[in-house]
């Protein structure tokens, strides 16, 4: 099945999760978001773990965490 | 009135038409009102009514005298309905004594409160995969919780249909989706459940399932739901719709991921509220498609969701969600706390599930066991496992689950492949390039990589067990860790499809099965130039 990450298609084994499609994508992106540097959201911005399970066709995006409050 | 009527007879005429028009309409009223009862009626599955006495849900099930009490009601009260809901947890139990103390405390509130799970309860977590009988630890903690209806994810067929029955025995389990291929499969399951307040709203509650396109079957191994037959969820939401009939408030409990939970909400503006599931996705705040408002509680266990409904004279009027963060909670049940706490103590994950005659030690002994493992149990050709997922040096002569989970703790998948011998020696090039060195253990085949002084790799050969080359106008049935398929860059026509279980459970399977653990004394079958003299298995 094929699943878009940031724009890129990826070609992945049926039955695949975030983790697997994120790990083929780049090993570096996936060690970010494994560190809590960074999350992966769908298409329409929500955040999904990295044992969701995947249709084909289906849109995920790498985006930086954001920045945590100021503790007062 | 009187200087009306004395208008004419013209306004009479209209007097009486709407006289007319009242009666009508309270005739109207009155066949629907007896409709909606038989439609109730026919809704009463009298497996039920146990269940939710003994569980205290309001179920609602007593046919046209309720109908008429709930009429009564519900035009003169406004009620504030409360749902918690949980999906995906995965075995992950930690949290519950968090979440019962918050479902408690909202229950001391006043408010009509509901527990809810959207599925895949079961499954990511050695303590309640591996409890005797599997999952009981998640039975019990969802006990005392009081859950009012739950809809199995696919992962809930993972340990065989008999512990999601003893689920169901329990709690009110739907699946509008899911048919039994032979009766008696599985009879506690049910398209839907009617659930109702203390002041008489009547919740109706659908469950869904995803299916994988490519099989029309829910990601789970095939041999675990082999008596039940499953249909496409958003086609089968549709024969639903009549169900808005049914209760003051809709609800699709589903498990088909929140893609799909889109679609149902585009396609069927009659559902109030869908709790969704599968994709781990977390929504927050709920948000409203279509007019319906569509949630998911994340993952993990992290998150528990909360659905807040006003119902004013048997209408919906307000509805909103919103996710707790577990994590941020301090509020603990100490009962369930204590609860938790004994079941990490699983005595079976401590317990000697075989016996070998020597220590298994190093990577080519212990990969090679591996590998057996994952080729025995799916009757694949061949079988690869890193050695970066062998994460012990050796296995004890008594060997346990905590050994197993040890030895292999990711929880990787495995994959089948359908690959060419050149694709094999293009995942053997990738693998052995990474560090010039043997990294990719087998069964079903030895391989020697010979290479130059650099060391570039001159040629790889491949060979059966009984000596002879692989037939390179074939190709062959692999397995492989999902790690491997994700991060190892090597050509391969065919994607591949996971076969619904990890390395690790195979692993367990093969050891169970009474392998005789001695021939894994010295086994080598991958090898570089400089280690192989000749091939050996």
């Amino acid at each position: 099945m094929q699943i878009k990450v940031n724009e890129q298609t990826i070609e992945i084994f049926a039955g695949a999760r975030v983790r697997d499609v994120l790990l083929k994508y780049s090993r570096a992106e996936w060690t970010r978001v494994r560190n809590k540097e960074k999350i992966v959201t769908d298409a329409h911005g929500h955040e999904v773990g990295l044992d969701g399970e995947l249709n084909g066709g289906e849109k995920l995006v790498i985006e930086a965490c954001a920045p945590a409050e100021p503790r007062s | 009135m009187k200087r009306a009527l004395s208008a004419g007879p013209g306004l009479r005429l209209l007097l009486f038409a709407l006289l007319g028009v009242f009666v009508l309409l309270s005739a109207t009223s009155a066949t629907s009102a007896t409709t909606r009862s038989s439609l109730t009626t026919e809704l009463t599955r009298p497996a039920l009514m146990a269940e939710s006495t003994r569980t205290s849900l309001r179920a609602e099930l007593t046919g046209s005298s309720a109908m008429t009490r709930l009429t009564q009601k519900t035009e003169s009260t406004e009620s504030h309905i409360v749902i918690f809901h949980i999906n995906d947890v995965h075995g992950k139990i930690d949290n519950f004594a968090k979440v019962a103390a918050i479902i408690d405390a909202e229950r001391k509130s006043g408010a009509e409160v509901f527990f809810f799970s959207a599925g895949d309860n079961f499954t990511g977590d050695p303590v309640v995969d591996r409890y005797d009988p599997p999952g009981e630890p998640m039975r019990e903690l969802l006990a005392r919780l009081r859950l009012d209806v739950l809809t199995p994810g696919n992962h809930e067929f993972d340990y065989g249909l008999e512990p999601l029955r003893r689920l169901a025995a329990l709690f009110p389990t739907v699946s509008a989706n899911i048919e039994e291929a032979r009766p008696g499969t599985f009879p506690e399951l049910r398209p839907w459940v009617v659930l109702k307040t203390q002041s008489g709203t009547k919740i109706v509650v659908f469950g869904l399932i995803q299916i994988e396109p490519a099989n029309s079957l829910p990601s789970t191994h095939p041999d675990k739901i082999k008596d039940l037959r499953f249909s496409e969820p958003l086609a089968k939401a549709l024969d639903l719709k009549n169900l808005r009939a049914s209760g003051q408030v809709l609800i699709g409990l589903t498990h088909i991921g929140y893609e799909q939970d889109l679609l149902l909400a585009k396609q069927m503006p009659e559902i109030d509220v869908i709790i969704g599931s599968h994709s781990h996705t977390r929504i927050d705040p709920a948000e409203i498609v279509n007019g319906v408002l569509v949630t998911q509680a994340g993952a993990d266990n992290m998150f528990l969701g909360r659905v807040d409904l006003r119902v004013k004279n048997g209408r919906l009027v307000e509805k909103k969600g919103r996710l707790i963060d577990l994590r941020q909670m301090r509020g603990e049940d100490a009962a369930i706390k204590a609860m938790i706490a004994g079941f990490h103590q699983n005595p079976a994950l401590t317990r000697i599930i075989a016996k070998a005659p020597l220590e298994i030690s190093g990577k080519n002994a212990l990969g090679s066991l591996m590998t057996d493992a994952i080729r025995q149990s799916h009757g694949l050709d061949i079988a690869f496992q890193n050695n970066g997922g062998i994460r012990l040096n050796r296995l004890p002569l008594s060997i346990t689950l905590k050994d197993v989970y040890s030895l292999d703790p990711f929880g990787n998948q495995v994959v089948q492949i359908v690959m060419t011998p050149a694709e094999i020696r293009d995942l053997i090039k990738s693998s052995f390039e990474k560090r010039n060195e043997i990294d990719l253990q087998v069964s079903g085949i030895s391989y020697i990589v010979l290479t130059d002084r650099t060391p570039r790799i001159k040629e790889i050969k491949l060979q059966n067990p009984d000596g002879s080359p692989l037939a390179e106008d074939r190709t062959y049935k692999v397995g492989l860790s999902s790690y491997i398929v994700s991060s190892y860059i090597f050509a391969h026509q065919d994607p591949g499809r996971s076969l619904q279980t990890t390395t690790a459970e195979d692993l367990i399977r093969y050891l169970q099965s009474g392998v005789d653990l001695g021939l894994y004394r010295d086994v080598r079958r991958a090898f570089s130039e400089k280690a192989a003299a000749s091939f050996r298995n």
